[in-house]
């Protein structure tokens, strides 16, 4: 209550259900806060018959091009992804599937040996939840830096693979990878014994 | 007027079905407009806020829980009033907001018979934070909380604000 009448608060806040006593009290019986009140709800419902308005132009053509754009950027991404791993897949199984002379058997093995390497640096590097430490601006750069070149070497690992290059060099490959990758999970291991001290 | 949608509708939305997307806007775009231009300055403000809502709602649909048409209805809401507060925030409109917030009224019951104007023009002569109360709070049903949360700002000033906003409808419309 303000003064001798009720404000526009008290009557918005009556109008909540939120009203004090005293101004529920005055507004019972004081005929011109009544008047005010009603005018209030007559104002509210004015405001919500106020008529709608349509938009001047069609703008789902706009938002359907945005996304049909961004639906071909992740699907492009996603295959490409995918299409590196299951090149590297089949020309494991079609390289150990098919018969070798023996100085080839000795490639094989140590191919094998070095996507086993692979595979096992990159179970350890699952064991680092990357979203549980924090990391110092030196260990992020490294990693973002390691990452990076283990992106680009799988690119490339997939590009060889698809081409039918010389098997050495999709060794020496795979060698790199494991390279990189060990020098990942040490980051990753002197960062963890770091942060836990 | 709101087109109803089915479930079956809303379900095809929610998987990314481009012609029940489409279904979703043609239902809701004059919704979203309207509510846009209450909340905007001017009719190309509210025809991005338009489009940058559907572009939410259509990437995020597939996260919405609800499954009826009401809660759906509240969530489409939000996001445009999100996104048209999003672009009120903008230095250019604080700045020209913060001009045209008038002096406090002596006596609001006495109306102003050189003003007298109809809502509509009442409306659009308000300083922008009090429009976008009165409209969130009357038209819309948003409690002041929610306004608050919104905008960004306190309980007590979006209950100031809509109380100076109807102060001033009061005289300019005598009514």
């Amino acid at each position: 209550m303000s003064g001798i009448h009720c404000s526009m608060e008290d009557l918005l806040a009556i109008r909540d259900g939120q009203g004090s006593a005293a101004a529920r009290r005055h507004l019972e019986t004081c005929a011109e806060c009544r008047e005010e009140y009603e005018l209030l709800h007559q104002r509210i419902a004015a405001l919500k018959a106020l008529p709608s308005f349509s938009p001047p132009r069609d703008r789902w053509p706009a938002v359907k091009e945005a996304l049909v754009a961004e639906r071909r950027r992740r699907k492009f991404l996603g295959w490409f992804s995918l299409a590196a791993a299951a090149s590297v897949a089949i020309f494991l199984a079609l390289r150990f599937a098919a018969p070798a002379t023996e100085g080839e058997a000795l490639d094989q093995v140590t191919l094998e040996e070095l996507v086993t390497q692979s595979q096992m640096l990159e179970e350890a590097l699952r064991s680092f939840d990357p979203t549980s430490r924090v990391l110092s601006g030196r260990a992020a750069g490294a990693i973002a830096d390691l990452e990076d070149q283990i992106a680009l070497l799988d690119a490339q690992l997939a590009e060889a693979q698809a081409g039918r290059v010389d098997p050495s060099i999709v060794r020496e490959l795979w060698a790199e990878r494991v390279r990189l990758l060990d020098a990942l999970v040490r980051v990753h291991a002197t960062r963890a014994a770091y942060v836990g001290l | 007027m709101l087109a109803a949608l089915d479930q079956l509708a809303i379900q095809r939305a929610k998987t990314g079905d481009l012609e029940a997307l489409e279904q979703l806007y043609r239902a809701y775009e004059g919704l979203v407009y309207t509510l846009a231009r209450r909340l905007c300055r001017t009719e190309e403000d509210a025809e991005d806020v338009l489009q940058e809502t559907f572009l939410e709602v259509c990437r995020s649909i597939g996260r919405f829980r609800g499954a009826e048409q009401a809660s759906l209805t509240a969530w489409i809401k939000r996001v445009a009033a999100s996104k048209a507060l999003m672009r009120l925030r903008s230095d250019r409109y604080r700045e020209a907001d913060s001009l045209e917030d008038g002096p406090e009224l002596t006596n609001p019951r006495e109306p102003d018979v050189a003003l007298q104007m109809d809502l509509e023009t009442a409306l659009a002569r308000l300083p922008e934070r009090s429009r976008i109360v009165v409209w969130l709070h009357d038209v819309e049903g948003y409690t002041h909380e929610d306004i608050a949360e919104l905008m960004g700002m306190t309980v007590s000033f979006s209950k100031s604000q809509l109380a100076r906003a109807h102060a001033r409808l009061r005289r300019w419309l005598r009514r």
